[in-house]
């Protein structure tokens, strides 16, 4: 890569760019996938690529390619030159100069690296193997591991030169129990850096009683409850913040906040920072996309919206520096969602690896105090409505409980939470006091529980 | 061989960057070094991709990409599980590592396969084909490209209250080789074209948005043959008007009419998914969901106006092919007819379950990802009324247009679509202009009150389908005439 890299450098110099920057990748997924009880397919995939951006006259342009040849990166270098022709920005950029890259600890496990793949479908199916051995009523197990394992290069003329490896695992199992005539689902899902955090039998035994404790439901009334958003709901609510806090994605997409800053987004119980410097941290590394060193930033503090990220780009827009949250994403066709990887995509500004700052509260703490709600343990097919306004919706499809004077009442039936993403900010009254890690879908955050209310009402 | 046809055709090749013209014998290669291995069956796509994407948002570029990438994905067989592995190493050492790991795993996997995987036969075609296309995305200049849609974003701005105005371009050209361990190849060259355009409006507090996407399977021509300054006009008009329509309130079924438009997500979340053979067995559960009409072949689950196909072959649609990723050649589905539910969308190891013939519904996004079944070109049935007749019956009800965003159970039962903008039906006329408005409904419930199907279809360009893990995010053509029911409005304010 390394040389792939400067040959990119040395025929920019011939061409007598201005400036130029090369982010190299090689990243390889294997995903080992499960359905009814059994292993149904492992795959995997090699990504090599070569990302450019090239700068001259103040026209930016970029292109990527996967052939690494030299041949190639000559044409890879014409054809950003020739997709920089109608950029013509009207501010000056330049990119990053180099930094002394900060260290960080526990985000790269040479034993996950190195792990063949009959190991990882014997890790996999300890999850099935797990979750059947916890309770006879589990009847089916479906789930994924993936296991990532990236090494990236950024290379620019302004002298940045910098290595970023790591390594990532993405384990969820669902299960569905059944006794009679009634069926009840739980799911689980998390990630990590290493391979002593992929607890499989954890994961197998916990989805067992998920499901477990969702058979014989009651249908609720439609009202405005008090809600305890366990993990995996109140990451999906960091993950949808982490996008308004972009000034790219806020532009585009989702305007929320985008006339808020200094006001007030949330309660003075949420405290959002962005850290990817966190040792063992899901998002963690030690530069960004850009070679930029990675820094901490308090994003919300105490209910207030302090500040949105940048990289260089979208930080010249706006003639602010960048805050080292560069992420290579990309909107063309077959990305993926994994770290370390999209070569084929200019840098985006987001949170890298956001959490709500704990509180004072532990979980089963903010269970006791409640004297009537729910408890929401996942939440399933969530969308933001209307991006302008905040009006948010997700599927209460499983791990759905009922909470009467501090305990847990019993599962309630399928429902739907139809509310407005600021207002449920806005009503956060208690943190817990441990993150822990939950997502999907490749995105994952370091989450508390937090407890606010929502207008929830049943699907029929 | 297939490259010697390739040559000898008018087919345009898409030359590398290193002058190799795609060709059989990589692909070749792969496949037989998997079989020798002792794959019991291996299929190969050999691929390189050309996109370019361009967004322009308030007068200013955001994104302005052009991406190359070629590799292939080894997809193999082994004791009755499946194996994958891609990679864009295309040299020899690279595609025999790629065979190797893909017939490791499944090798691996075959000790925890609960039932082993048994495909349909099918024939193995030989053949070529490619995408009709009259203006090459690589044919005009792309700076040229940039200048037109800045221009069509700057009509969306027809006034002050456009607040943000978006465009999004995306061309895409794939030229792919299909092989398999039965003697399959197939080369298939696509060209892809579509394009957003959004606009964002306020007056005071109200906030409203208007979108539309126009594409195909085509090229640059799409542009020319739609008058793409009077659209984005048009989008920023409507997002001005939806700021003085009336806030929909909710009421419980009631007749509604729903355009193509709407009609065309509506298909894709409660017809299309739900009848993904996998879906239907169950495989995903732990992702998608699952699908309320498991098992209901043969059943009466609609209304006899109620009739719904899958079709790769529609020309032009942006869900066209004629061999699908397993090399099956493709024909219309039918999935619904007169509110009998008839088939499903299958692959050859699913047609093998429900001892049916395999129908070509296996695709993959690019090379890295293995195939999955997915919808083609998936729409409603025509009926006999004309539109205006529809409207002109109804004494009351409302006129649902343009889709927005959905929100489905696991099941696709239980469905809520909002729409762009309805006009409340009074007496036969158009009336009231509503905002902030969803339809909800239960699928069956929906579908045996369906009464009236006008005589034309439209089929609409639906460019980001998510499914799998790893997800694969694929465009797909969805669409129908419009549709006559019976749900319930929900004013979403």
């Amino acid at each position: 890569m390394k040389e792939a890299g400067k040959t990119v450098l040395d025929v920019a110099e011939k061409r007598r760019l201005d400036e130029v920057e090369a982010y190299l990748v090689s990243n390889r997924v294997l995903t080992i996938r499960l359905v009814n009880n059994a292993v149904f397919e492992s795959k995997g995939v090699h990504d090599i690529g070569a990302g450019l951006r090239v700068i001259k006259d103040n026209m930016l342009g970029f292109s990527s390619t996967s052939d690494l040849s030299k041949k190639s990166l000559e044409k890879l270098v014409d054809a950003a030159v020739f997709a920089s022709k109608a950029r013509k920005l009207p501010f000056k950029y330049s990119f990053p100069k180099p930094k002394k890259k900060p260290t960080v600890t526990g985000v790269y496990d040479k034993k996950l690296a190195e792990l063949p793949p009959e190991n990882a479908v014997e890790l996999a199916y300890d999850m099935v193997d797990a979750s059947l051995a916890r309770s006879k009523k589990i009847v089916d197990n479906a789930g994924v591991l993936n296991v990532v394992n990236y090494d990236t290069l950024v290379l620019n003329s302004e002298g940045v030169s910098a290595e970023n490896k790591g390594t990532f695992f993405e384990a969820s199992l669902s299960a569905t129990a059944k006794r009679g005539g009634e069926v009840s689902e739980g799911s689980e899902a998390t990630a990590g850096r290493s391979l002593k955090e992929l607890k499989t039998r954890e994961i197998g035994e916990k989805v067992a009683e998920m499901a477990v404790s969702g058979l014989k439901t009651q249908k609720l009334k439609e009202n405005v409850y008090t809600v305890i958003l366990d993990h995996e709901p109140a990451q999906e609510v960091t993950s949808y913040v982490s996008m308004l806090v972009s000034p790219m994605i806020a532009r585009l997409y989702f305007p929320l906040f985008l006339d808020k800053l200094d006001k007030k987004v949330a309660s003075a119980h949420i405290t959002l920072i962005d850290d990817p410097l966190m040792p063992n941290g899901v998002g963690s590394a030690p530069i960004d996309d850009e070679g930029t060193p990675s820094k901490k930033h308090v994003i919300i503090n105490k209910g207030i919206l302090k500040t949105f990220v940048y990289d260089s780009f979208y930080g010249a827009t706006e003639n602010k520096k960048t805050t080292g949250n560069a992420v290579r994403a990309s909107f063309a066709v077959g990305v993926s969602s994994f770290p370390g990887k999209n070569y084929n995509g200019e840098p985006i500004p987001v949170l890298r690896n956001p959490f709500i700052k704990p509180g004072k509260w532990r979980r089963e703490e903010i269970l006791e105090d409640t004297k009537q709600g729910l408890l929401i343990r996942r939440f399933h097919y969530s969308r933001l409505t209307n991006p302008t306004r905040g009006d948010f919706t997700s599927v209460l499809r499983m791990g759905l409980y009922a909470v009467e004077n501090g305990e847990i009442a019993g599962a309630i039936k399928k429902s739907r939470l139809l509310d407005n993403l600021l207002n449920m900010l806005q009503n956060v009254d208690a943190v817990s006091d441990k993150l822990v890690v939950a997502g999907n879908w490749g995105d994952y955050a370091h989450t508390p529980v937090i407890r606010t209310k929502a207008h929830v009402a049943p699907t029929d | 061989m297939i490259l010697q046809k390739l040559l000898s055709s008018n087919l345009k090749l898409h030359t590398w960057l290193d002058g190799i013209i795609m060709g059989e014998d990589l692909a070749l290669f792969a496949v037989e070094h998997a079989s020798k291995l002792g794959a019991d069956y291996v299929d190969v796509r050999l691929e390189e991709h050309y996109n370019e994407l361009i967004t322009v948002a308030n007068g200013k570029v955001q994104r302005g990409i052009i991406n190359r990438k070629r590799g292939i994905g080894v997809r193999t067989l082994v004791n009755g599980a499946w194996g994958f592995q891609s990679t864009a190493d295309l040299t020899k050492k690279g595609i025999r590592q790629a065979a190797e790991i893909a017939f490791k795993v499944a090798k691996a996997s075959s000790k925890h396969v609960s039932t082993p995987v048994k495909l349909v036969p099918t024939k193995a075609h030989k053949t070529s084909y490619k995408t009709k296309v009259k203006i090459d995305l690589e044919d005009l200049a792309f700076e040229d490209k940039l200048k037109q849609i800045i221009t069509w974003e700057r009509k969306l701005h027809t006034s002050k209250k456009i607040v943000r105005g978006l465009a999004e371009y995306t061309g895409i050209k794939i030229n792919k080789t299909f092989a398999n361990s039965e003697g399959a190849s197939i080369g298939f060259f696509n060209t892809l074209t579509w394009l957003s355009l959004k606009a964002d409006s306020k007056k005071g507090v109200m906030t409203q948005f208007y979108e539309k996407t126009v594409g195909h399977s085509g090229g640059y021509e799409i542009f020319k043959k739609n008058d793409m300054e009077k659209m984005s006009s048009e989008i920023g008009n409507k997002a001005e008007s939806l700021l003085s329509a009336k806030a929909a309130k909710t009421e419980k079924d009631v007749t509604v009419i729903l355009d193509n438009d709407y009609a065309a997500l509506l298909v894709h979340e409660i017809v299309g998914h739900p009848s993904e053979a996998d879906r239907v067995l169950g495989r995903e559960a732990a992702w998608a969901g699952t699908t309320w009409w498991a098992g209901k072949i043969g059943e009466k689950i609609g209304s006899e106006y109620f009739t719904a196909y899958d079709a790769p072959t529609v020309p032009s649609a942006l869900g066209y092919y004629l061999y699908d990723d397993e090399g099956v050649k493709a024909e219309r589905k039918m999935l619904v007819e007169k509110g009998v539910l008839k088939g499903h969308m299958h692959s050859r190891e699913t047609a093998a379950v429900f001892g049916v013939q395999p129908n070509a519904g296996m695709r993959a996004i690019t090379f890295e990802y293995v195939p999955l079944i997915r919808m083609s070109n998936t729409f409603f049935g025509e009926g006999d009324w004309k539109k205006e007749e529809m409207i002109e019956e109804t004494k009351h009800g409302y006129l649902i247009s343009c889709m927005r965003h959905p929100s489905i159970d696991d099941k696709r039962y239980n469905w809520t679509i909002s729409a762009q903008e309805a006009y409340e039906i009074k007496n036969g006329e158009l009336t009231t202009h509503l905002r902030d408005i969803a339809l909800t409904s239960i699928a069956p419930k929906f579908f045996k009150s369906i009464n009236a199907a006008s005589e034309k279809t439209k089929i609409l360009p639906l460019p980001g389908c998510g499914k799998g893990d790893p997800m694969q995010s694929l465009y797909v053509g969805n669409g129908g005439p419009y549709i006559r029911g019976v749900a319930t409005i929900l004013g979403v304010s």
